[in-house]
């Protein structure tokens, strides 16, 4: 049994979400309500593989909402109190989706691995980080041809390049990808200049300065709310894959020249049983998910039952080969504009 | 970020020991009552006399632990006011017996207060002055043997006394969400958050309710009551 943690991308989707289960209390609560809600397992499904193989999967809401990010004790109880409901259901392995890495990490709840009577055992869950830095680069190898991007000859911008998904996407793009040049963009510049070491051949830049150079932007940082992109500045074409969460980049450029993809999104070979993903603003939601909750099921699949992503900067180049190979082999693909295109006609239609 | 360590109080102030005198009279009061509890309910389960007057017992035991720990604190517990915060649990109780509803002095005594006492426990250990924390460690590890009591009889014939359980569940969940309410201005004069101490009870309340049987839809409907004011 593999299991996801997830949450509602906001309050305001949450009461909704509330509503649709006939929760009318949940849905009629203030914000302090939902500070003291548990966390839900809200499901249980099958999944199967390319290969024919089933496996089960659970989720559990942890009741988080965005909207918590600034009270840290909630925050934090919230996520602490998930990992324990996933542990104590006998759980193998439990992707931390959306904030809760973020909250896991940012907050530095490793110190804190005893939860009431329940000692958390680390190897059971997983950030799910190393096969959302593999499914971006193949977002980026795959799509920027597409739109006439020739990578060898390309600078390619990552936004928030010093974080665990950001280094890892740089190393990959360095080493395996072979970029014409990255360009390195985060807030922290011994980490920055440490990676540009690392990498030998980078540049690093301020976001300002980096965007109209780049012709390809990969965005692996949470956007300042006051970021406003001028289109006319970036190079024709440019694609920008939102890694990011949440994904709220394609409302902050909108060019006829400018492709920004959903990053870290991965599509599954055929329709999964669950509910849960429709508010999660998939275009697909029966087949579309964050490869974060898609490296728990490979690793189920597998049988790799460890914490394969784990703590800040560890992510490998062979275990993101390992990972990603694993992704191919049970029928995931990585979310590109061919899908994005198809559900946009679909629309219209 | 800066990590979560428990911040103590200052025991010895004035604020702490008026705050402490109810809470520790709470505990007191509520440990008083599940002995009456455990024993009432053997008049109704002949054959379960034996395994409820150990838990009695114990119950006894931890009565007598928290009595030291106001000692200790030179606090003398508001047995008074514990009372009447306990009154409406139970009269509740009292009638249920009085009618020979097992089921339902089961989810009011073995579920419900002993979930309210584990999440209380859990969120006051941090927060303790030594020598209460260590007793309060103690107290903690039986409480979970009592919650267990509760659940394996009502599993074990959960088709039958589901909508029983339902019933006392609507009518005694909104007394604990009072009793929550009351209780809050002095837990956090002792650093125990509100927040906290309904999403604990309602961890253990729920964990409960789905080991006896209830789905999860189940648990999320019938616990609401313990969330709205």
């Amino acid at each position: 049994m593999f299991g996801l943690i997830g949450h509602s991308s906001s309050f305001r989707d949450a009461r909704l979400k509330a509503r649709d289960l006939g929760l009318e209390e949940l849905a009629e609560g203030e914000l302090d309500l939902w500070c003291s809600a548990p966390p839900q397992l809200v499901e249980t499904f099958e999944l199967t593989s390319a290969t024919g193989q089933t496996i089960q999967g659970t989720y559990i809401d942890s009741c988080f909402v965005p909207e918590m990010l600034s009270r840290f004790k909630t925050a934090t109880r919230k996520v602490q109190n998930a990992m324990e409901l996933a542990q104590k259901k006998g759980i193998n392995i439990t992707a931390l989706g959306g904030f809760t890495s973020i909250i896991f990490e940012n907050f530095n709840l490793s110190k804190f691995q005893q939860i009431r009577a329940t000692l958390l055992q680390w190897e059971r869950f997983t950030t799910g980080n190393t096969h959302t830095a593999w499914v971006i680069c193949r977002q980026v190898e795959q799509n920027a041809p597409r739109l006439g991007i020739d990578l060898s000859k390309a600078k390619v911008a990552v936004v928030g390049a010093t974080g665990d998904i950001g280094s890892a996407v740089c190393r990959w793009l360095a080493r395996r990808t072979g970029v014409a040049e990255l360009l390195l963009v985060a807030r922290q510049q011994q980490r920055l200049e440490d990676l540009r070491q690392e990498l030998g051949a980078a540049r690093v830049l301020s976001l300002e300065e980096a965007l109209p150079e780049a012709d390809v932007v990969v965005w692996v940082a949470s956007l300042p709310q006051t970021l406003s992109i001028e289109a006319e500045s970036l190079r024709k074409p440019c694609l920008m894959i939102d890694g990011g969460y949440p994904k709220n980049l394609d409302s902050r450029v909108a060019s006829e020249h400018v492709t920004v993809l959903k990053g870290g999104i991965v599509e599954f070979v055929r329709d999964i049983g669950w509910q849960m993903m429709e508010m999660a603003e998939m275009s697909n939601p029966r087949r579309q998910l964050f490869a974060c909750f898609a490296e728990a099921m490979l690793l189920e699949f597998e049988g790799w039952h460890t914490n394969f992503s784990w703590g800040r900067n560890n992510i490998t180049l062979e275990a993101m080969e390992q990972i990603g190979a694993a992704s191919i082999r049970h029928g995931f693909s990585a979310l590109g504009l061919e899908q994005v295109e198809a559900s946009a006609i679909a629309l219209v239609a | 970020m800066a990590p979560i360590a428990a911040e103590l109080p200052d025991f010895t102030t004035e604020a702490y020991k008026t705050a402490y005198s109810r809470i520790n009279a709470i505990v007191i009061e509520g440990e008083q009552e599940a002995y009456d509890n455990y024993l009432s309910l053997g008049t109704l389960l002949p054959d379960q006399k034996e395994p409820l007057a150990q838990l009695a017992r114990m119950e006894l035991k931890h009565m007598k632990g928290f009595q030291a720990c106001g000692k200790n604190l030179g606090v003398e517990p508001a047995m008074a006011f514990a009372k009447d915060f306990f009154a409406p649990l139970h009269n509740n109780f009292q009638t249920a017996l009085g009618e020979g509803k097992v089921v339902t002095c089961l989810v009011i005594q073995a579920l419900m207060i002993e979930a309210f006492a584990i999440a209380a426990y859990h969120i006051y250990i941090p927060v303790a002055d030594p020598f209460a924390r260590k007793i309060t460690e103690g107290v903690v590890k039986d409480e979970y043997t009592h919650l267990n009591y509760g659940q394996e009889w009502l599993k074990a014939r959960f088709e039958t006394v589901r909508s029983e359980i339902e019933q006392a569940n609507k009518i005694n969940l909104p007394i604990i969400r009072r009793m929550l309410d009351q209780v809050a201005d002095d837990a956090a004069v002792l650093h125990m958050e509100k927040e906290s101490l309904i999403e604990d009870f309602l961890i253990a309340y729920q964990e409960a309710l789905m080991d006896i049987g209830f789905g999860s839809r189940d648990l999320a409907r019938m616990s609401a009551a313990a969330l709205v004011a």
